[in-house]
């Protein structure tokens, strides 16, 4: 008996030491050693030195990029990342890539989104030209924006501020988290677009309600499609009285005014409690470090 | 084929019986929803008797169900006659509402009102639809310029401002990746967010549009056999075209600015309604307006229940049946040939 448990404390101390050694390999790391080869969304990539000729066709990675002090490696940014307030703005596209428009700006890192048209073909014809491409995948968790965040550090040597954005992210989130707990669970309705396609909880933002102890009223439509973007009838919303309304359509005109006007939603407890939050344009669809700011917002909302 | 189209008999039967199928699907569809809700609570609340229904179920009944049903039997019904009146001007049984690029059109409207103007313009989209399909079908006339009489001009130019309405809408849509989701909802059709007004507006132009073509749907059987036929009865067949074309094309327009683009209506149904009273189209366009409604009433039944509480476009249904029933028809006439 005795025997056994000295052999499991010399395990213990040979797994402890295992773990700090790997500690202090990483703490080694901190620079980015070129070349370096990474993996993303499934694809490889080879960056043969650090980058400075940064091209992002993703709002999410340039916002990513820019809030590790990366930024001045940065080349060119597509139409529609417009976050910070700096960010060099192109007119490449980052949902339809032109190759012959990214490849004229002689970029040395490409980061590219795995829903835009022909992405694989722009991936290989991209590598074949010797530039390296990051294929970036949507997160559908916060785990996947960390591990985003730290391929990226990793890829433009920014290891060390992605891993305080990382876990500075964490720490506020958690706190909201702690903090929701307090309020009782609510329902509520997250309005795509005003013929009431929504999110479930199967998405990145249903994660985000979700985790805020929020009851998503979409969740009944789940089975719909795979992605958890399904279409709800007009009819079912009402029936289900959500308690808040979030609106990610405020950007495209809709408002506490507009909602209000619209037949037969006077009877929803949102609506007749004023509850209607019109979500700023952007950070809900966005996977990079504003998605905090979210978490805050709709954790004000709750209360 | 001639000799049973001239008959001058109008056989009201069918007619009726298309009015009888409507009020039954309509009935059927106002009962049935995402929400239960009690049939005799329901006829009660009609007839505008007490019940026991909540003020939510009430207003769920009235304001979104009962709007929606009409909604959907509007737009069927001018989708069908549309297409009907379109496939007798052209002689072309597969002729449509979206022939004269009328959809297409609508279409470039409603993507222009999302992408371009924005926010502030966004709840005049049906407008905008409105004036891109009734720009597209002039500039159908246009192009086909002194030929638009004959119509595989008019078709081929019809196509042609087609593609390139589709083209521009595809590109707008391109580069303005952001608000994607909601043309593309749109362009799938849907009658989700029906509600009375815009009920009352599409009622008002469709009612205009289909009394006129009900109006000179004699004449256009005249036209049916040749021009000299029409000339014979004291009536310009260009005037009439035109006339024909225009009514038709308000009629879509308003019907695809209050619903989207959806497919297939225009031809199956008179098809059908053509293959059962052996008529020709024009003979029978009260009946193919009539059954029309009932098709797309059924379709939206379809669209709203079968994966409820989550919505199918219902235009993805139509062409569902369409695109089939379309194939079929091509087939037995090119064995008939």
């Amino acid at each position: 008996m005795f025997r056994r448990k000295e052999k499991l404390s010399v395990v213990f101390i040979a797994i402890s030491l295992l773990f700090s050694s790997t500690v202090s390999a990483e703490a080694r790391e901190i620079q980015t050693k070129y070349p370096l080869n990474i993996v993303s969304a499934g694809f490889a990539a080879k960056l043969p030195a650090k980058p400075v000729r940064i091209i992002s066709l993703s709002p999410s990675a340039t916002e990513i990029i820019f809030a590790i002090n990366a930024g001045s490696q940065v080349l060119a940014v597509d139409d529609n990342s417009n976050y910070p307030a700096n960010v060099p703005t192109s007119s490449l596209s980052g949902f339809a890539p032109n190759l012959e428009a990214i490849v004229a700006l002689d970029p040395d890192f490409v980061i590219l989104n795995k829903d835009s048209t022909k992405s694989d073909a722009i991936h290989k014809s991209l590598t074949n030209l010797g530039i390296p491409v990051m294929m970036e995948e949507a997160a559908r968790n916060l785990s996947d924006v960390y591990k985003e965040i730290r391929i990226i550090g990793k890829a433009v040597d920014q290891q060390v501020k992605a891993r305080k954005l990382i876990v500075n992210m964490q720490k506020r989130i958690a706190k909201v988290i702690e903090s929701s707990k307090k309020v009782k669970s609510q329902s509520f309705f997250h309005e795509l677009d005003n013929t009431l396609y929504t999110a479930t909880s199967k998405t990145f933002i249903g994660n985000v309600y979700r985790d805020l102890g929020l009851k998503n009223v979409a969740d009944a439509a789940s089975g719909a499609d795979s992605s958890g973007y399904p279409q709800l009838s007009a009819e079912y919303l009402i029936r289900s009285n959500p308690q808040i309304i979030f609106l990610a359509d405020a950007q495209y005109g809709e408002s506490i005014s507009t909602v209000k006007a619209r037949p037969g939603w006077h009877s929803i407890a949102a609506v007749k409690n004023g509850r209607i939050i019109e979500l700023p344009a952007d950070t809900p669809s966005r996977w990079g470090p504003r998605i905090v700011d979210f978490y805050e917002l709709v954790a004000k909302s709750i209360k | 084929m001639s000799e049973i189209q001239l008959k001058p008999i109008w056989r009201w039967q069918w007619t009726l019986m298309a009015g009888i199928f409507l009020l039954i699907v309509c009935a059927v569809a106002i009962t049935i929803g995402p929400v239960q809700l009690n049939t005799i609570e329901i006829i009660h609340t009609l007839l505008g008797r007490e019940t026991s229904l909540s003020d939510q179920e009430r207003s769920l009944l009235i304001e979104i169900r009962f709007p929606r049903v009409a909604l959907a039997a509007l737009v069927g019904a001018a989708l069908a006659t549309s297409g009907a009146v379109y496939q007798t001007v052209f002689r072309n049984p597969l002729a449509d509402p979206y022939l004269l690029g009328a959809a297409a059109g609508a279409g470039l409207g409603a993507t222009i009102a999302i992408t371009v103007a924005r926010a502030d313009f966004y709840p005049s989209l049906p407008i905008f639809a409105f004036i891109g399909g009734i720009l597209a079908v002039i500039a159908t006339f246009l192009v086909a310029g002194r030929l638009y009489s004959d119509p595989g001009s008019l078709l081929l130019s019809g196509i042609a401002i087609g593609s390139f309405a589709t083209a521009v809408q595809t590109f707008l849509q391109q580069r303005n990746s952001d608000v994607l989701r909601p043309v593309y909802s749109w362009i799938l059709g849907e009658l989700t967010v029906a509600d009375w007004s815009s009920v009352r507006w599409a009622a008002l132009y469709i009612f205009i549009a289909l009394g006129i073509l009900f109006s000179v749907s004699k004449i256009l059987d005249a036209l049916m056999l040749s021009d000299e036929e029409a000339f014979s009865l004291g009536v310009s067949p260009n005037r009439i075209r035109i006339i024909a074309v225009c009514a038709a094309t308000l009629a879509t327009a308003t019907a695809v600015s209050v619903s989207g683009l959806i497919g297939f209506v225009g031809i199956v149904v008179p098809h059908i309604i053509k293959r059962l009273t052996k008529k020709a189209t024009n003979r029978a366009l009260l009946a193919i307006a009539l059954f029309g409604a009932a098709f797309l009433v059924l379709a939206d039944l379809g669209a709203r229940t079968l994966i409820s509480p989550a919505e199918i476009p219902i235009g993805v249904i139509t062409a569902f049946i369409g695109a089939p029933f379309f194939l079929f028809i091509l087939r037995t006439r090119s064995k008939n040939q």
